[in-house]
């Protein structure tokens, strides 16, 4: 059942991943070098950006590969996926803490 | 001057990560804590968003090898994110010097086991290739599931812990006990972390325990040293690049300890 057969499926999971950490390079990259120039809360908030985005990419990724299984009629793992991404999202919501 | 120091800091972290498959984050949050005065909780913090993108990295080239499981991978991360969102919370409520303690012990743990196996980290099959010289993975039916969730759950509770990726548990018992191949065993291991590393990251990211102006040069560092790290790996003998490794490692736990006990003035 859960070998390794759609290569089409692989690649759109791989192409997510992949735009999401070279993103957070360049962005990240971006705010480094903005810093050396312009001090204060413009590198800063371009670095938050960064940091942000990467913190999002493996939910786009399950995402993605959750409606990827809608699409292919296989409702098991779709709502695995969605049960991945409620995790996500409650860490999100109630992940407060002490401060 | 202190982010260029970051980014070499990553850079090499990076770099032995990917030579010896043994996570860079090991390293970076005891260095943080020790060298750069970061509280342990933000160290952790700010080293999950390097942990996030050497697996966004890595794992895309796997998943182009076709040897990743993301049926598997996605069942697995119910348990590892969720292990990872809890542990990651209630770290909000550890005093300092336990977090040292775990952190100093786990990394004494890993380099104890690590030499017990006389360096050799990865236990790597041979890929094998077919005639367009696509890599053949024989079938296989992953078994015992809730035994891989329970796995899985531990794994992604140390991750939300210490920030690390966990999968010196996931490989050996999706390996021997879920009767998944080796490969497979670890692409799929790899790709997991980033759920499970983001899934806490988030937690940290929201009580203030993530520093964007250390986490952004650390992640750029981390991002160019690991994929040179993964062209050079072929290529060069990694037994010693792991002895080194386990070297920092174990002064670092050394000096995790002296912390300690001088109360942070060491």
């Amino acid at each position: 059942m859960s070998q390794i057969r759609e290569p089409a499926f692989d690649r759109v999971v791989a192409l997510v991943l992949r735009v999401g950490a070279f993103g957070c390079f360049f962005i990240m990259l971006a705010g480094l070098l903005v810093g050396f120039f312009v001090p204060g809360r413009i590198p800063q908030n371009i670095e938050r950006a960064g940091v942000l985005l990467m913190l999002a990419t493996p939910a786009v990724r399950v995402l993605v590969a959750g409606v990827l299984f809608l699409r292919e009629k296989d409702w098991k793992f779709g709502a695995i996926s969605f049960g991945v991404l409620a995790i996500l999202l409650l860490s999100a919501i109630f992940g407060i803490g002490e401060h | 001057m202190l982010s260029a120091l970051l980014v070499l800091l990553g850079f090499f972290a990076g770099l032995l990560g990917a030579l010896t498959g043994i996570g860079g984050g090991v390293m970076l949050t005891p260095i943080l804590a020790l060298h750069f005065g970061i509280p342990i909780r933000q160290a952790i913090g700010t080293s999950l968003v390097a942990v996030i993108t050497t697996s966004a990295a890595s794992s895309s080239v796997h998943l182009q090898r076709h040897t990743t499981d993301i049926r598997l991978g996605m069942t697995l991360e119910l348990a590892t994110a969720f292990g990872a969102a809890v542990t990651a919370y209630l770290v909000g409520y550890f005093n300092r010097n336990l977090l040292e303690g775990l952190f100093a012990g786990f990394l004494l743990y890993s380099s104890v086991m690590i030499l017990l196996r006389r360096g050799k980290v990865k236990d790597q099959e041979e890929p094998v290739l077919d005639g367009n010289g696509e890599t053949v993975i024989p079938p296989y039916e992953p078994q015992r599931y809730p035994l891989g969730l329970a796995a899985s759950l531990v794994a992604g509770g140390l991750s939300g812990l210490l920030g690390i990726g966990g999968g010196p548990i996931k490989v050996p018992v999706m390996f021997i006990f879920m009767n998944v191949p080796l490969m497979v065993a670890t692409a799929t291991s790899n790709f997991m972390i980033g759920v499970t590393a983001a899934a806490s990251a988030i937690v940290y990211y929201r009580r203030g325990d993530i520093l964007v102006e250390i986490a952004a040069p650390l992640a750029v560092g981390v991002f160019v040293g690991s994929l040179l790290g993964a062209r050079l790996a072929p290529r060069i003998r990694t037994k010693y690049v792991v002895y080194l490794l386990v070297a920092i490692m174990l002064y670092l736990a050394g000096h995790l300890f002296v912390h300690l006990l001088t109360g942070g003035r060491a």
